[in-house]
Parts: C-alpha cells; structure tokens; sequence
C-alpha cells in the first residue's frame, strides 16, 4: 500500500460518521479508561488495608517510596479515580458506545441526525483522555484536588503543578463531548424516528438514553462553566473561587463553584443511571416474556426523575452553612425524588411476577443492577434528611451509597447491554456460561466491597484519608478494611472471566443468530431500510401472535399475517399525527 | 518573651507544631492544671463487624441515633422486600409455561401507585419529620445557645493542616488581648451549651466532631456556626472531613470535656499567660472578629 492511501485508510477509520462504528470506538475507549480507573481503585483498597506499606509491583511507578503510596500520591490516585471511572468510563460506555449503538437502530433510523458531531465528539472525548493519561506523567503529578476539585484547594495556591491544569482541561474536553452526543441524541429521538415509532412505542432504554441526553445538554454547561472559571483562576490570574479568611475578607467566593458543580454533579448520577433503568426495564420484560408492567408509569416516573434531578442537588451542601430554608427546601425535594423511583422499582417486580422468567446473563446482569441500585437508593435515603446527613456526611457510608448506585449498578448495566447486544454488535456469541459467572461474582463482590464501605461509614470513617487509622475512633475498623479490600481484589480478578470470554469470542467465538433473544426490537428484527412500527417494544406472549406464527414474539415492524389491511393504515394515521 | 508555654505563644510556634497534630504535641495542653487532665481518648472495645456509629457524647445525640437506627430499620425491611420478592418471582416463575400477555391492569398498576406512595409517606415522612423535629429543637435552634448564660463562645480558625480556637478571655469579648489561643486542642464545661463559629484561612475544610454528631464547613470568606453539648466528661477527636490536601489525614484534634469549674480554673490562668505574652505586632495572630449575631 502506498504512503497516501495508508493514510487514507488510517484516517477514514478513525474519523468515522457511523454510529456502529462510533460505539466501537467509545467502547474500546471507555474499557482502556475502566482498566486504569479500576487499577487505581486497586491501589486506594491496598493503601486502606496495608497504610504506607509499599504496593507489590508498583516500585516502577513511585521509586522514592518504593512502591508505597505517599500522600501526595494518594491523593491524586482517589481523584483521577473518580474521575477516569465517571467521566470516561462509565458515561462513554453507557451512551458513547451502547447509545450511539442501540439508539438509532432502536428507532428504525440509518443514522445519527448529526453523524459529523459523533465523530467530533469522539475526537473531543479522546483528547481529553489523552490528557488525563499524560497529567500522570508530569511534574508534581496528576489532579490530586479530589474529583469534585473545590477551589481554593483546586487552585495553583495549594495544588500548583501542571497535572491539574491538565486534568481542569481535559475534564472541559470531555464535557464537549458529552454536551454533543447529548444534543445528537435528543435531536434523534425527536425527529429520526421510524413512521409508527410513537412516543409510547419507545423501548424503555431509548427513554432512558433520551432522559440521559436532555440532562447532558441541560447541565454539562453548568460543569463546563464551573470547569472554565477554574481553569481562568488557574491560568489566568482571576479569583472567581479565590477567597482571603473571613478575618481578611475580599476576593471571590469558593461556594458559588460548590453550588454550580452540584448543579451539575447531581443530575450527572442521573445521567450515569437513566440508561442503566431502561435496560433494566426492557430486559425484564423481554426475559419475563411479558410486556412491562405499567409502561407508561415507568416511563413516566423516569422523567419525573429527570425533572426533579436538578432541583435535588444541594443536599450536597448541608453542612456548608446553608440557610435553613434553602437546607428545608432541598432536604424536601431530596425526599420526594425517591418516590418516582419506587414507582419505576414496583414496576419492574410486577414484571416478573406472572412472566416466563429465563435467566440469562443479561437478565441476571438486569437483576443484579436493580439488587445493587435498590440497595443503593434505600441507603441514600438516610443522607436526603437533614439531621441524619450530619452524621454520614463525608464518610464511607457515602461513598459506599453512591458506588452502590453510579458504580455497580451503571456497570452491571453496562455488562447488561454488552451482554445483551454483543451478538448484533460483533455479529458473534458469547460464552454464556461465563457471562453467567462474571454477572453473579461482579455482583455479590460489589456488595461485599461496598456494603464494607457502608459499615466503616456508619461507624465513621471519614472519605480520604491516607491513613484512616490516624484516628483513635478508626482504628478498630483496619480488619474490617481488610476484608473490604480483599473483596475488592477478587472484584478486579473477577473482570477476567469477561477479558477471556471477549478474547476468545472475538477470535474463535461462532457466529450468532440473526435474533438469539427472541425480542422484536427493531435492532434485531430486520425490518427494511423503511421500517413501520407497528406496536410497542415488548410484545411477547401474545395469544393471536402464538396462534399466527407459533412464536412469543413478534418484530415491532412486522405485521401480522392475517391483520395486514387492518393495521398498516392506522399506524399511518399514526405518523400524521 | 517569656519562654513557658502559653497557648497565645502557640500561635507563633503553630507554623511549625501544629501539622504534626496531636493534643499531646500541642502546646496548650501543658497549661491546664492537673485536675483538669482529661482521659486520653480510649476506643470502645467494639468488633469490627458491628454495625454502631462512634460513641455517643453529645446531649442531643441521642435523636439522631435513634432517627438513623430507625432508618436502619426502614432499609433492612425494604431490602428484604426487594430481595424476597424477586427470589419468589424467579424461582416460582422461572420458565414458566403460562404467561400474563399484558402490561398490567388497571387494578394493578393502581395498586404500584398505592403502595409507592405509602412507603414513601412512611419511610420519607419518618425521616423527614424526624430530621425536622432535630432541626427545629437542636440543630438550627441557636436560642438555646443564645439565651443559656453559661454559654461558651468558641471562634476556630481551620488551616492546612490544625484548628486553631479562640476563646474571649475573661472579658468575654473576642480580639483583645486576653483571647485564649489553643491548636487542636478544644476545651469545654460539659454540660454546657457550646457555639463555634467557623472559618478557614486556606483552602475548604470540615469541622467534625464524630463523637457529637456535630458537621460544618469551615469555607474561606465566611462564617459558619453550629453548637453542641457534651453530656460528660471526657476526651474526643475532631476530625476534618473535607479533603483539604495531602496532610488532610493528619488534620486531627482532640476536645476535652471538663467540669465547670475545671474549665473556669484553665480559662483563667491561660487568659492570663495570653496577656503576658500578647504581641501587638504580630498580625497574623490577630484574626479573631467581632461574634456574629445570628
């Protein structure tokens, strides 16, 4: 091959306007992002369990200490941790790879509606991962100002060095990104529809991938905003969140960057989780073999969530000196967010009950996020009331909550879908058996990982902290610790049952059936290049459907043998509406 | 200068003391009379695996253990709900030959409503109207601090990485030369209500007394206040729950708890080393501000 046309065919595949091929991109993106955000995850669970002991095999990367994490180096791995594992782990992998994926085949559209922003924002999204790589590399190390980066700690007075400029930018780039598959999505949804493909037909999944995106565009500006005027007080000699001591007084004010990063912070737990529902909501229907109970409400009750999500963020903030009818008021709206998800949670047991439950791995995947969301939700409920905040604020009871829901439960969603779409995406099958087994083992492990983290929370270990042990109140929680990190070591070791079976399907793994799942979404039911949809996304176990084609499914595009005349113009009548 | 240890004096010497952190460093512990010495902080002999917050000091304590063990309580019996019913549904209806072909019926779509909105009314009415009741009696009630006499006034200064406090002295007024000056060491009467204002010098940090269940931001340009009361005697840890930079960890204090009188006797004689040493050139000692009226 010539020089040229190498480059030619380097550049074409990667700047590519396909969405398929743009999922693949972010899919490949976002497991380099969980590998590395995992390992890091590694490395806090060893430092709670062994404090400054020297880290096995980690000589290479921190000389001085031989291999043991020293302060600095703590803190900058629990930051990029969280910030690798929100921002380019799990949100790409939910909406850059499995949205830009399923949603416009979902819908019966060939395309994005803005295939060149796919692209762009993959590009964007690759920078910005780029730069957070090379923010290790630096001088005084990567961003260490914790991943919600409150100046002033954030600012070159108490964190100077590059790492952090870079990791400020970076966090930019990939709010670029996620403000442009956002705004392609929502642009999608409304108007590249399939004829037929009502608002009511939509598999719950686009819903949630719709609920996610309206939030993307709504509030990664805010984000993008807080990130800016950061990066200015960083760079460009501003203080907008640079403020002297009460005693001194003047300058800018550090809570107005509090408040606009919850403002955005919030809603983003909801982004990483409103995909992760509506696959739960679909795959509990396709393998109960029924229609979703109370399609409508579920659907509903998400976007009551997406509604609410941004009036709910502020109970991030109940220790910070609020006024007490700002603390009421949020303390209030907190609360009364967990009823559209206990609607949306009934919905999906009553789901169950009465169906044909077959447990596959996607199914054990979708049930295993609703165990580990469920358990989440009911324990943040403790943190939405003022007076039983206080205690838990800033603890481990903390981040065990908030692992349980945008952590376990967003990526055994996120193993849901692979699971689920692998064979339409690779065109190959995987080994079930272990599927079956990564599901179950991730699942039970996350929960011994994080209920640990809820119990050294409750008795009151504090976020953080290099060595929590410091404390006299703490130090009988090292052997629970222990143990919490030995589950976390089998959790990493765990991910290996889905690395083999993704190597060895992707080489020798045979081909799939056109439908292995036996659903009549329109990603699996090749319906034309011009589909008509014709009924709703779970319509399985239909009695005439049975009688007409001896199967308990029936494509969303496909008509029924006997009823063509009568169904085709009324959903024409459907499109003029 | 005088070369005994005196708690203003510890303000110069803090620079280079108080990072290394703990009260038995600080240099304000070596003035209190010896009666006054409280108990060094001894953990409880709990398991680990037992499911308790920290030990329990504070006079109003109490409503919220008993609010967050009902919370407990609430979570176990909807985990069991959640759990129960799905282990019933899979293994009653796992490959089952008949199916349900419907989305639901009326009645039973009613009945999701219905039961949402009871749990939601009983468990969020719980905790919202016992967080309310914690609220409005103790949390942000500052009449009682306000209207108690006996009420000890405490101005902390947080800093990387140590809490400075600032106590008004005998004159009880705060910035004179009397002020009592201590690194993360705080002294109260127990028994009494006690109302800290909070600021920070530096970067964002959290004023938590794990033991009184007491949390607030110490956040540079203003001034924050909360109040607690200690049901006895005793030693406890502050502890600093906003990261704050890489010695966050170290950021650890102790409170003491003393009798009245104890407490009167140390303020006294360290107001009166204050004088002594008191420094009208020094600035950076001088950071304490007029008590903020609520």
């Amino acid at each position: 091959m010539k020089p040229g046309a190498f480059l030619k065919a380097l550049g074409a595949s990667l700047w590519t306007t396909d969405p398929q091929r743009v999922a693949k991109q972010y899919l490949w993106g976002g497991f380099l992002f969980l590998l590395v955000g995992g390992l890091l995850a590694m490395l806090i669970r060893f430092q709670w369990a062994w404090p400054g002991q020297p880290v096995p095999g980690l000589a290479w990367a921190l000389p001085e200490s031989k291999g043991a994490l020293t302060p600095p180096a703590y803190t900058a791995v629990f930051t990029m941790h969280g910030l690798l594992m929100i921002f380019f782990a799990v949100t790409p992998l939910l909406f850059g790879a499995l949205g830009h994926f399923v949603l416009p085949l979902a819908i019966g559209s060939p395309r994005m509606a803005f295939p060149r922003l796919s692209a762009f924002g993959f590009w964007a999204y690759a920078v910005g991962g780029a730069l957070m790589l090379a923010s290790f590399g630096v001088r005084l190390g990567a961003a260490s100002a914790g991943w919600t980066s409150y100046p002033p700690l954030s600012t070159p007075a108490f964190t100077p060095g590059l790492g952090q400029t870079l990791v400020t930018v970076a966090v930019l780039c990939v709010g670029v990104s996620a403000f442009l598959y956002g705004l392609n999505f929502v642009v999608t949804v409304v108007r590249c529809r399939a004829p037929g493909m009502t608002w009511g037909r939509l598999p719950l999944v686009v819903w949630g991938l719709f609920y996610g995106a309206v939030l993307n565009v709504l509030f990664v500006p805010v984000l993008a905003a807080a990130t800016g005027l950061l990066l200015l007080d960083r760079v460009a000699g501003t203080q907008f969140f640079i403020a002297g001591a009460a005693a001194v007084g003047g300058g800018g004010d550090p809570v107005v960057y509090q408040h606009l990063f919850w403002l955005f912070g919030h809603p983003e737990v909801y982004i990483l989780i409103l995909p992760a529902w509506g696959m739960v909501g679909d795959f509990v229907a396709f393998f109960s073999r029924k229609p979703a109970h109370g399609y409508r409400l579920t659907a509903g009750a998400m976007g009551a969530v997406t509604a609410l999500s941004g009036a709910v963020y502020a109970h991030h903030l109940f220790t910070s000196g609020m006024a007490p009818v700002l603390g009421r008021t949020f303390m209030i709206l907190t609360l009364l967010i967990s009823l559209p998800a206990e609607v949306m949670f009934l919905n999906w047991l009553m789901t169950l009950w009465r169906g044909s439950v077959r447990l596959t791995s996607p199914m054990l995947a979708a049930l295993a996020t609703m165990i580990v969301f469920g358990l989440g939700g009911i324990t943040g409920l403790a943190l939405g009331a003022v007076a039983t905040d206080v205690p838990l604020h800033g603890t481990m009871w903390v981040v065990g909550h908030f692992h349980l829901t945008m952590g376990a439960a967003s990526f055994l969603a996120v193993f849901a879908g692979l699971y689920f779409w692998f064979p339409r995406l690779y065109g190959r099958t995987l080994h079930e058996g272990l599927a079956k087994a990564h599901v179950v083992s991730s699942a039970v492990l996350f929960i011994a990982v994080f209920g640990g983290q809820l119990v050294a929370g409750y008795a009151g270990q504090l976020r953080r902290l290099y060595d929590p042990y410091q404390y006299t109140f703490l130090e009988h929680l090292l052997t629970l610790n222990r143990w919490t990190s030995w589950a976390a070591f089998l959790l990493g070791a765990a991910q290996l049952l889905f690395v083999v079976n993704l190597v060895r399907t992707l080489k020798w793994g045979r081909a799939s059936e056109s439908n292995p799942w036996q659903v009549g979404t329109l990603e699996w039911t090749d319906a034309g290049p011009a589909p008509v949809v014709l009924r709703g996304p779970h319509e399985l176990s239909q009695p005439e459907v049975q009688r007409q084609l001896g199967r308990d499914w029936i494509g969303q595009a496909e008509p029924l043998p006997e009823e063509v005349p009568a169904v085709v113009p009324s959903a024409k009548v459907e499109v003029a509406v | 200068m005088k070369s005994s240890p005196d708690p203003a004096m510890s303000v110069l010497l803090g620079a280079s003391t108080a990072p290394s952190g703990s009260s038995a460093a600080s240099p304000g512990t070596s003035t209190a009379p010896p009666d006054a010495q409280a108990p060094l902080a001894v953990a409880p002999e709990r398991g680990a695996w037992t499911l308790s917050p920290p030990e329990n000091a504070s006079a109003y304590g109490d409503r919220i253990d008993a609010l967050l063990a009902r919370s407990h309580g609430f979570d176990l019996a909807l985990a069991a709900v959640m759990l129960g019913w799905m282990l019933v549904a899979v293994v009653r209806f796992r490959g089952a030959r008949t199916v349900a072909p419907d989305g639901g019926t009326r009645r039973s779509r009613a009945w999701v409503l219905g039961l949402a909105l009871g749990v939601f009314g009983v468990v969020d009415g719980t905790l919202f109207l016992g967080s309310e009741g914690y609220l409005r009696d103790v949390l942000w009630n500052f009449r009682v601090p306000a209207e108690d006499p006996r009420t000890v006034r405490i101005e902390i200064n947080a800093h990387q990485w140590s809490w400075e406090a600032r106590y008004a002295g005998g004159d009880g007024t705060f910035g004179t030369k009397d002020d009592v000056v201590t690194w993360n060491d705080l002294r109260v009467p127990a028994g009494v209500p006690v109302w800290v204002q909070l600021v920070s010098t530096d970067v964002v940090h959290g004023f938590s007394l794990p033991a009184f269940r007491v949390k607030l931001d110490a956040i540079p340009g203003r001034v924050n206040q909360t109040w607690f009361q200690a049901a006895r005697e005793g030693a406890w840890e502050v502890a600093c729950y906003q990261h704050c930079g890489t010695s966050h960890y170290r950021m650890r204090g102790m409170l003491s708890a003393m009798t009245p009188e104890a407490y009167a006797s140390w303020l006294h004689e360290a107001g009166r080393q204050a004088v002594q040493a008191y420094d009208a050139d020094d600035a950076a000692a001088h950071w304490g501000w007029a008590w903020r009226t609520p």
